[in-house]
């Protein structure tokens, strides 16, 4: 599930011998799964930045009570996002996750027609527009699986709850999303969406 | 899964194709220039201190906060190392489930409570009340005195420690005056506490802890001098960088539960209020 890179656990157990450069290399590869888990949860550019930040240097000096062997990138997410955590709760509340869809479909999909790459990205829009629409728990359990791509052990790391618990969050959160979907009238919702995958 | 959710399963994997996050910020040159800054590569805690103050204080409107608890800690320090025997001795009858109270010793590295982070409590995500009582694995109670039968908000905490993590917060109000180190009035805690790894650690001197009794279990009282106080984070640790100083307080047993009173009041009000818990 976690895929990790073979040297992964060496530079783990290097940085937690006192080696800065390797936890340097540990940083600059998990710095953007860093910072988007944090941006998720605080919802503004600046304090994401703060808390991964953050996260990452109270990482170093938790490594010597790191468990060898074990995976990392759940260990650091779970510092990370309650980093992110105490900034939402000390902080204001932020345009909550401002994130964009893209103008141009991501390289490798066939090209469609200009009408209907207009019409998917409006879709996609919209279905953006619900999730943000959602409650701040099922917006973030949401994100976590398909924005950030996470594994349960990583959801359960970054969500702060039980490994046992992320999969019934996970579907209570797509109930309510295709209940706001149904109520925008989106047609996501209805079985024949032009927004599912099986027909293009 | 059924059609449908495949559909929307579908549908969101297409839209985090598309998804542009913000730019993420060199991290990596950030990060490492923190450590380069610390005197050691992974440096013992006074060292981390001054640093961590040093920062602080060069801040506007912070300075005030900063040296205030400074000063707390010193004084905190300076009692701790004059009865280094009578520490020991104590030291070892004291102690609740899941609360590890340690007269003198190392004061923690550093002090977090300052201005604009004192709603920081380490909390864990706001819910309801029956919310809560669904997520955690034990009974959770609400006091039955007038006045706080209604918490403000509470918070659930499920991975950290095993078994889950409930807080009260109750504002301030006329009678019940706003903590300086917690900005609330009244903040109520409750975990199943396990004999180890403790999940709460304090750090007081001796002659601010009392031995109490609360519905004829073990408690104790902390009051007086601000006492220090760390929870473990939700990696488990116990993070040395979250360490505040905490008021007065009452901490006590019932059953398997672990409780916690924090706020500006007296004992016989905290004891009154920890009676009524049901």
């Amino acid at each position: 599930m976690e895929g990790r890179p073979l040297d992964e656990e060496e530079l783990v157990e290097q940085a937690r011998g006192g080696d800065a450069r390797a936890y340097e290399v540990l940083v600059r590869r998990y710095q953007d799964l860093a910072f988007r888990t944090a941006y998720v949860i605080v919802g503004g550019s600046a304090d994401a930045e703060d808390a991964a930040q953050e996260g990452f240097v109270k990482a170093w000096y938790a490594l010597p009570r790191f468990r060898a062997g074990s995976p990392f990138r759940p260990w650091l997410l779970a510092i990370v996002a309650n980093e992110a955590r105490n900034r939402r709760r000390s902080g204001r509340r932020q345009d909550d996750l401002a994130l964009r869809v893209a103008e141009d479909r991501p390289s490798g999909d066939a090209a469609p027609s200009p009408e209907a790459a207009a019409v998917d990205r409006e879709q996609r829009r919209l279905l953006l527009d619900a999730v943000g629409r959602l409650g701040e728990s099922d917006r973030q359990v949401i994100a976590c699986r398909y924005f950030l791509e996470l594994s349960e052990a990583e959801m359960a790391a970054a969500l702060g709850c039980r490994r046992g618990t992320v999969k019934s969050r996970l579907s209570r959160a797509l109930h309510r999303l295709r209940a706001v979907l149904a109520e925008q009238g989106t047609p996501a919702a209805a079985p024949d969406a032009r927004l599912q995958g099986g027909e293009r | 899964m059924s059609r449908r959710e495949l559909d929307l399963d579908q549908a969101l994997a297409d839209l985090a194709a598309s998804l542009e996050f913000p730019p993420t910020p060199d991290l990596a040159a950030a990060v490492t220039a923190r450590l380069d800054e610390a005197p050691a590569r992974r440096p013992a805690a006074p060292a981390r201190r001054r640093g961590r103050l040093a920062g602080l204080v060069g801040r506007p409107g912070w300075r005030r906060l900063a040296v205030a608890g400074l000063a707390a800690v010193l004084l905190a320090v300076a009692v701790l190392v004059a009865s280094p025997g009578t520490r020991e001795a104590v030291a070892r009858r004291l102690g609740l489930r899941g609360v590890g109270v340690q007269l003198g010793g190392p004061p923690p590295p550093t002090v977090t409570t300052r201005p604009g982070e004192r709603l920081d409590l380490g909390l864990g995500e706001r819910v309801t009340l029956e919310e809560a009582r669904r997520r955690v694995g034990f009974p959770v109670l609400v006091p039955g005195a007038a006045g706080f039968q209604e918490p403000a908000a509470v918070y659930v905490n499920e991975a950290v420690p095993a078994g889950g993590r409930v807080d009260l917060v109750y504002r301030a109000r006329p009678g019940l005056s706003a903590s300086p180190f917690t900005d609330v009035g009244l903040l109520v805690t409750e975990f199943r506490g396990q004999p180890t790894p403790e999940f709460l650690k304090k750090v007081a001197v001796l002659g601010m802890v009392e031995e109490v009794r609360v519905g004829g279990e073990p408690g104790y009282w902390f009051s007086g001098e601000p006492h220090f106080f760390t929870y473990r984070d939700a990696a488990g640790s116990l993070q040395d960088e979250q360490t505040r100083l905490a008021g007065n307080t009452l901490v006590w047993q019932r059953g398997e539960l672990t409780l916690r009173i924090e706020g500006e009041i007296s004992k016989q009000e905290a004891l009154r209020i920890a009676e009524s818990m049901r």
